[in-house]
């Protein structure tokens, strides 16, 4: 039985770029897990993505014995992901552990995500261990950094561990903080099973390969278990610890970190959350689990150029089952054919889905832009979610639309306050507060509604604060809104597939934009073609595509037919390729562009 | 010369004679013909193996041949004795006092005294001549190389030889061009009295110097819009100086249409001879090599010299009597396509034809589905819209 008292369950939580891998990957090297010749650059990033991105999309996991004052701890590292869009594989984490490193870069300071999950893990109830990383660089200004990082987060900068995750300057004291900031875990190893599934992983060989962190009791292979929320029993077959390999043990008790596999086929059959305890003598206070992550933003994915709906639909099956973190739902469209609706956490998480798609499922795919359910309260009192315009009930039975609304850090320099003011303005957002993290940093919260954020609020926000400004949201609820579904009318026919819903002050700016952009896209015709925004019947806004005044060939004798033929045979190829609205010919790519969050 | 019998014999369809005379002073930088300048070239081996394949294509069709027309390059530019070897060929296949027209096309300035006698005396009842525009820059403009004070000497000289009709040929839409100098060619054109007048829009051809051009921004093309109004421009100035419009780019006194050109726009057969000439007969259309040098290697060695052929079948014929026969003011006859292709085309085009007529585009009578004023601006659209219509026809076709 292991002793409780030499055992630290922790995390690192830092805003992007802020070096968590690297740190991750000397606190490895340095209590020998991993050799250096072993050791890959961030050897715990393993999946290729987040190696190219820069970023940990998948929370990580591994043991390190750490020699102190004559005992050896077993620290555990449990890596968690950086970007907004993962706090629930944060919090995850955070639910596996007594205590977190906050880690700051010396130069940039405090960042957005750095407060989010500062808070998640204060809100936790965890140790915190605040770590000023990148001292080695020429710019660090390592006790500055850590007085803003009290300011700011109410973290006692008297203890802050001043670190290089490059040349490993600081590990011993951050070893030492480590053992002694952070608690112990306390738990009953003779008590019933209570243990954590924090995450799972497919594997083609063993099945389903489940994280844990015992709370109370003891398990070992050959046990029989039951999934508290499943409601289902397995026979364990393997019982083991992260070095960060998976290397089988003899049993994990309480306190302890690792893994466990259990002839589990899918990852449909677990529940991350769930409560694992055994079968023999079962406890009686389930964990209290997660919230299923909330998906908050949806696109339609259609089969790209040389991929089928059917290679598409096996892809999504494939990689669902490695991470269920999106949702999908086959979708009609008339104009695009066969393809899938998706839900996602974020908009990163959107593109690294997408991406993922094609690297792992070889298929190529076409993404529409991404909206954001609504909350539809019927005037019978019945309340709906929709995740598309189309969805929407008819106007004159909704009482209200409700959209979803963020609370929003903006960390920022503070000359920039102005325009983000601007920014945030016109994206309808409510100013909070505004707090000077320094004399030339200032953080500023913001209550937004998330559908105007989804587009391209970080690029705008990057590009008006030179590259400084961060962000970060969690989504607070739901509001009602001002809000109108927006029909564009291609030759006097609505169009559904270019529906949209938006705040009723955004729809003048939005339906010019989307007109304006339609326009390009469409070939002139014969006649004049009107391309108009509405709300109900009241027309908006307006363009035109102007009739082509001249389309003729001017010669064609004896030796021309056979080429004109086989040029009106390509052009008959082109049409197919065509969805005709209103005797308008709209190309596929329309669709598509207009869609395009890129503005 | 017969003067216009009826285009259509009861028992077989007549049938045209095309000569391509591949040879020019200098290629013109808008034009897609396979020509090649003249300059040192001996021209008798190609004559005489157009001669041969003359022979041959006329003496195995067992259609009548009913109009002739030599076209290039420019046949004018042949040496007299060579242009009289050619016209004896026809003279000698055909029977010329059968011929409904005999056409040869011409330059101004390319034709002299002997060379009109040369052309009356071997039957030839019309010459078309390329005069393009009157006016020196927009000549330049295309690489012309007679000058607009060339043009009525050179019809005064056809005239005066007894050349029964004259054709003009002129270009609109010349980089340069507005709808003033149009119009003034327009009027030139008029004064000269022609029985026929010919307007193209200048068109980018693929693999053309003046598109290369265009491509490498060396030359703005002429607005759309005006090219639109040039079109209509010149329909109101010709009709109102008694040219009837008769096809899209075709103008001309009443009775004076070119037979020959009405015969492609029909879908009726034609023999065509000489390098790059291509032919219709019976369901079969052919292709010679465009090269000379390949051409009269070809036709002594293996008495053709056909580098592509192709049946039409019945989906190849309804595209191309809807493309052909749309360029007409009179229009697609009903008859002629019930006839061919077994359906009623009001049947098989439905919808997309009844889209076209309430966009004013297209008129439907009992006989013909033709194009509005309107329509024949747009007459690539129109007739992409019907070739694009499923084939319902294959459904009602009769079973043989």
């Amino acid at each position: 039985m292991p002793d409780l008292s030499l055992i630290r369950n922790f995390s690192i939580v830092a805003h992007i770029d802020h070096g968590k891998s690297t740190l991750a990957d000397r606190i490895l090297e340095y209590t020998g897990v991993v050799t250096k010749r072993e050791m890959r650059e961030q050897f715990l990033d393993d999946m290729d993505l987040e190696r190219e991105m820069g970023i940990t999309i998948k929370a990580n996991r591994a043991t390190c014995p750490y020699p102190y004052k004559g005992r050896t701890y077993m620290l555990n590292l449990i890596d968690t992901p950086g970007h907004v869009d993962f706090h629930y594989e944060v919090s995850r984490a955070l639910a596996a552990c007594e205590g977190v490193l906050v880690l700051v870069d010396a130069t940039q300071g405090v960042q957005a995500q750095t407060v989010a999950n500062a808070f998640a893990a204060i809100e936790a109830g965890l140790s915190i261990v605040l770590v000023i990383n990148k001292i080695d660089l020429p710019a660090a200004r390592p006790e500055d950094i850590a007085l803003e990082a009290e300011q700011v987060l109410g973290l006692d900068a008297s203890h802050a561990v001043f670190t290089s995750g490059k040349t490993g300057v600081g590990m011993d004291d951050l070893f030492k903080a480590i053992v002694e900031h952070i608690p112990p875990p306390n738990g009953d190893p003779q008590g019933a099973l209570r243990a954590l599934i924090y995450d799972a992983k497919s594997d083609i060989h063993r099945g389903v390969i489940c994280h844990t962190r015992v709370f109370d009791g003891t398990f070992k292979r050959g046990d029989k278990i039951d999934l508290m929320a499943a409601g289902r029993s397995f026979i364990i077959t393997e019982v083991g610890k992260f070095t960060p390999k998976p290397g089988a043990v003899e049993s994990l008790s309480a306190g302890e970190v690792g893994y466990f596999v259990a002839g589990i086929k899918t990852l449909v059959d677990v529940t991350i959350g769930d409560t694992l305890t055994l079968a023999s003598n079962p406890t009686d206070r389930p964990l209290p689990g997660y919230q299923p992550p909330q998906q908050m933003v949806f696109c339609d994915f259609y089969p790209g150029m040389g991929s089928t709906t059917d290679q598409l639909r096996e892809a999504m099956e494939k990689l669902w089952l490695n991470d269920s973190s999106y949702t999908y739902a086959t979708v009609g469209s008339d104009a695009l054919g066969i393809g899938f609706r998706c839900g996602f956490l974020g908009l990163l998480h959107m593109r690294i889905i997408q991406e993922r798609l094609e690297r792992e499922g070889n298929v190529t795919v076409v993404q529409t832009a991404p909206t954001v359910t609504y909350e539809i309260k019927l005037k019978d009192g019945t309340v709906t979610r929709i995740e598309s315009p189309s969805e929407l009930p008819d106007m004159s039975n909704i009482e209200e639309i409700r959209e979803p609304f963020v609370n929003a850090q903006l960390i920022i320099p503070a000359e920039c306050v102005g325009v983000v003011m601007q920014l945030s303005r016109e994206r309808r957002g409510r100013h909070i507060k505004t707090e000077y993290l320094s004399p030339t940093r200032v953080m500023m919260t913001y209550d937004l509604p998330l559908c105007e954020i989804i587009y391209d609020f970080y690029d705008k926000l990057k590009s008006c604060t030179k590259g400084y400004g961060t962000a970060d949201y969690h989504v607070r609820g739901y509001d009602p809104g001002d809000m109108v579904k927006m029909d564009i009318l291609v030759n006097g026919v609505p169009v559904d597939a270019l529906s949209v819903i938006v705040h009723r002050d955004k729809t003048l700016y939005r339906g010019r934009r989307l007109l304006e952009r339609l326009k390009k896209q469409i070939d002139r015709h014969q006649f004049e073609i009107p391309l108009q925004a509405a709300i109900g019947t009241k027309v908006i806004a307006r363009e035109t595509i102007k009739a082509f005044r001249k389309d003729v060939t001017a010669k064609c004798y004896g030796g021309d037919i056979t080429r004109k033929r086989k040029l009106l045979d390509k052009q008959k190829e082109g049409k197919k390729r065509m969805r005709t609205v209103g005797n308008v010919s709209i190309p596929q790519e329309a669709f598509m562009s207009i869609l395009d969050p890129d503005d | 010369m017969p003067s216009n019998p009826p285009i259509t014999s009861p028992s077989l369809a007549p049938c045209g004679l095309y000569v391509h005379v591949p040879f020019c002073e200098t290629k013109c930088g808008y034009c897609d013909f396979y020509s090649v300048a003249l300059k040192d070239r001996n021209p008798t081996p190609l004559v005489d193996c157009i001669g041969r394949e003359l022979r041959q294509r006329v003496n195995g069709c067992a259609h009548a041949v009913r109009t002739v027309f030599f076209g290039g390059g420019t046949p004018t530019i042949l040496p007299l004795s060579e242009l009289a070897r050619l016209l004896n060929f026809v003279y000698e296949a055909v029977n010329v006092r059968q011929l409904e027209e005999f056409t040869v096309e011409a330059n101004p300035a390319t034709v002299d005294d002997e060379k009109a006698e040369l052309l009356v005396s071997s039957g030839v009842s019309r010459v078309s001549m390329g005069a393009q525009s009157f006016f020196r820059n927009e000549l330049a403009t295309l690489e012309r190389l007679h000058s607009p004070e060339d043009i009525a000497p050179s019809v005064a000289t056809l005239r005066r030889h007894g050349v029964g009709q004259i054709n003009l040929d002129l270009i609109f839409g010349i980089p340069g061009q507005t709808l003033e100098t149009w119009s003034q060619s327009l009027s030139r054109a008029i004064d000269l009295g022609p029985d026929h007048i010919a307007c193209y829009g200048l068109t980018y051809e693929p693999g053309t110097r003046l598109t290369a051009m265009r491509r490498h921004g060396r030359m703005t093309p002429c607005d759309e819009d005006i090219e639109a109004d040039m079109f209509l421009r010149t329909f109101d100035t010709l009709e109102s100086a008694g040219y009837r419009q008769y096809e899209i780019s075709n103008y001309a006194k009443p009775g004076c249409e070119c037979r020959h050109n009405l015969l492609y726009w029909r879908n009726e057969p034609y023999i065509g001879v000489g390098p790059s000439a291509a032919g219709c007969v019976d369901g079969r259309r052919y292709k010679n090599v465009a090269d000379v040098a390949g051409y009269v290697r070809l036709i002594e060695r293996d008495g053709h010299a056909e580098v592509d052929s192709e049946i039409i079948d019945t989906e190849m014929l309804i595209v191309e009597l809807v493309m052909m026969q749309l360029r007409l003011n009179e229009g697609l006859s009903i008859a002629v396509f019930r006839e061919r292709i077994g359906v009623d085309p009001r049947d098989s085009f439905g919808e997309a034809l009844m889209r076209l007529v309430d966009l004013g585009l297209v008129t439907v009578s009992d006989t013909h589905i033709a194009l509005t004023r309107s329509g024949r601006l747009v007459a690539n659209t129109v007739v992409a819209e019907l070739a694009a219509v499923p084939r319902q026809a294959d459904l009602a076709l009769p079973i043989l």
